[in-house]
């Protein structure tokens, strides 16, 4: 693996060697960047500034002075902390609950021996043609005569039972080596022993890979939180977010200080994690 | 059967809220069905309305006309993205980071974000205009022509990094072998391009078009947040009508009855895109 890598730096260098235009297609790449970045920047400048102002110079927008206390005035007079909260406790406890449930799922059809085994995984499979958008009309219905429109419960458990998390699961679990089973069975290991003291740390890749998928969705999810929750406080920051922006037209400072309150917590943790989450997506876009 | 319980948690999640929608939905489409309460049983009614209804035709075609708009330009851009990315540089990890990083905002950032940057008059763009010397105030958001454009461009800036990570994925998959003995055979850069890199990239750019044909169908949260369907429902997609029609004129029935028409067109695509992936995968 580590000479592969190294034989093949080596002969990337050589190609870089021989592009003549290497550096200019760096500089390109750069500014491609820079302009993915403009809008983000901008936004944390702004949020920088004294309430009310304005400019037509659009370089003053990054100028001294700077200011904090539009950062105060947003988390203490306004409920967008709230709906951060919310959309952190959304997201932990769905990508909680689909991992339990898709793990469990996927090491049945994996490993164990039951009738109608291969009916029920193509039932599971089938739900990769629903799209969530299209039956959301009558899932509100049902989420209503269930009493969970407007709670946290009516958020997480529609987004919980992610056919895609078992079909990834399932080919992981498949991909354990027989023996290592094999020996854990005659030592007399239960299912559930074998399922969480072994099989389940072996496919902590996967795992990895679908708790960041379910995370993300769910933190950016717009259109159920829209439809199912009427209260403010209950908002997720999607729903929440745009009722305080739109109260401001010209006024720059505040909304952005909002946006920035509300992005910089996920952009520390791409950060952290972003080899994780970049490998995840690789992963799962494939096989999916 | 001990793998009762193992199964049974995924199971009920599945029945309630995936499979028993569907059931619900068509229920729902033959009936007069307010936010309240079912009414009247209408039979084909709704299916009937639909087909004449110049809202629904509208909306669709709004929708089918942003697939048109940000497929191709997606999967280009996505692969150029990921060119750049993959160059070897002491710079790699900010280019990937920097295309990557708006596909985590919230749609709500994004969209608030661009709305301010746009605004006329004092809006950072305007005035980049203005200083550059572009004296014409561009109403960014209620022309036309220029709200498309907005959204099409927020959208590939928003979304492209998934994209790029997965041609990423492809370009790194590619054996380096190839182009070792293409460089023996003395090909150029661009033949290298043109006759290892594009077609080795064919089958994850086949994946890649699909996914974001089927995502595209779906679009409504941008669209509803920066140009609320507007100017005059210029940008309006169908999601968008199916909840007015839900939520403002308390008409579930009928909504329930164009998620079927959506439902359908969905499920047409994902059965092409779920072939394709098998041939390829044999």
């Amino acid at each position: 693996m580590g000479k592969a890598k190294s034989s093949s730096r080596k002969s990337a260098l050589l190609q870089r060697n021989r592009d003549p235009q290497h550096g200019l297609k760096v500089t390109v790449g750069i500014i491609i960047a820079l302009l993915f970045l403009i809008p983000i920047i901008w936004m944390l400048f702004v949020s920088l500034k004294p309430d009310g102002y304005s400019t037509t110079n659009p370089l003053d927008w990054f100028m001294p002075p700077y200011t904090f206390e539009n950062y105060t005035n947003i988390i203490e007079d306004t409920l967008i902390l709230r709906w951060v909260w919310n959309s952190l406790i959304v997201g932990v406890i769905t990508t909680i609950l689909t991992l339990i449930i898709t793990a469990l799922a996927a090491f049945a059809i994996s490993q164990m021996k039951f009738r109608f085994k291969k009916i029920i995984f193509v039932f599971f499979l089938l739900g990769l043609m629903i799209p969530g958008e299209a039956t959301i009309i009558p899932l509100y219905e049902i989420v209503k005569n269930l009493g969970l429109i407007d709670s946290y419960a009516g958020l997480i458990l529609p987004m919980i039972a992610s056919p895609l998390g078992v079909i990834i699961l399932k080919s992981f679990f498949d991909g354990v080596p027989k023996e290592i089973i094999e020996s854990a069975v005659m030592d007399g290991c239960s299912h559930f022993k074998l399922f969480y003291k072994i099989v389940l740390p072996l496919a902590k890749p996967a795992l990895a890979a679908i708790a960041i998928f379910t995370f993300i969705g769910s933190w950016n999810n717009f259109l159920w939180p829209y439809l199912s929750i009427l209260s403010e406080t209950l908002y997720t920051l999607p729903v929440g977010l745009p009722v305080f922006n739109s109260a401001y037209s010209q006024a720059y400072v505040l909304p952005m200080t909002a946006n920035a309150v509300a992005s910089i917590p996920v952009i520390i943790v791409f950060l952290i994690f972003e080899k994780q989450i970049v490998k995840g997506i690789s992963f799962t876009g494939i096989k999916g | 059967m001990k793998a009762i319980p193992f199964l049974l948690p995924f199971f009920i999640a599945y029945l309630i809220f995936t499979i028993f929608p569907i059931f619900k939905g068509l229920e729902m489409s033959l009936y007069d069905w307010s936010l309240v309460r079912k009414l009247d049983f209408v039979g084909l009614e709704n299916y009937k309305e639909m087909f004449t209804d110049p809202h629904f035709w509208r909306t669709l075609w709004n929708t089918t006309l942003f697939v048109i708009l940000t497929t191709p330009t997606m999967v280009i851009l996505a692969l150029g993205l990921a060119l750049f990315a993959n160059m070897r540089t002491r710079l790699q990890t900010f280019l990937r980071s920097a295309y990557f990083l708006p596909s985590i905002l919230s749609v709500a950032v994004i969209s608030f974000i661009i709305i301010f940057m746009l605004q006329p008059y004092s809006g950072f763009v305007n005035t980049i205009l203005h200083t550059i010397g572009i004296e014409t105030e561009l109403f960014w958001l209620t022309d036309k022509v220029l709200a498309w454009i907005t959204i099409v461009v927020v959208t590939l800036w928003w979304t492209v990094g998934f994209n790029m990570v997965l041609f990423l994925a492809g370009l790194q998959d590619i054996p380096e072998s190839l182009y070792e003995a293409s460089e023996i055979d003395g090909a150029s850069r661009w033949e290298q391009f043109r006759h290892i890199t594009l077609p080795q990239l064919m089958p994850i750019g086949r994946v890649i078009l699909l996914l974001q044909i089927l995502a595209s169908y779906k679009v409504f949260a941008q669209i509803l947040l920066i140009t609320g369907g507007g100017p005059g429902g210029a940008t309006r997609p169908l999601i968008q009508y199916i909840y007015e029609v839900g939520f403002r004129q308390n008409n579930l029935g009928y909504a329930a009855t164009m998620s079927y028409a959506l439902f359908f067109i969905l499920l047409i695509l994902s059965i092409i895109q779920l072939k394709a992936q098998r041939t390829e995968e044999s």
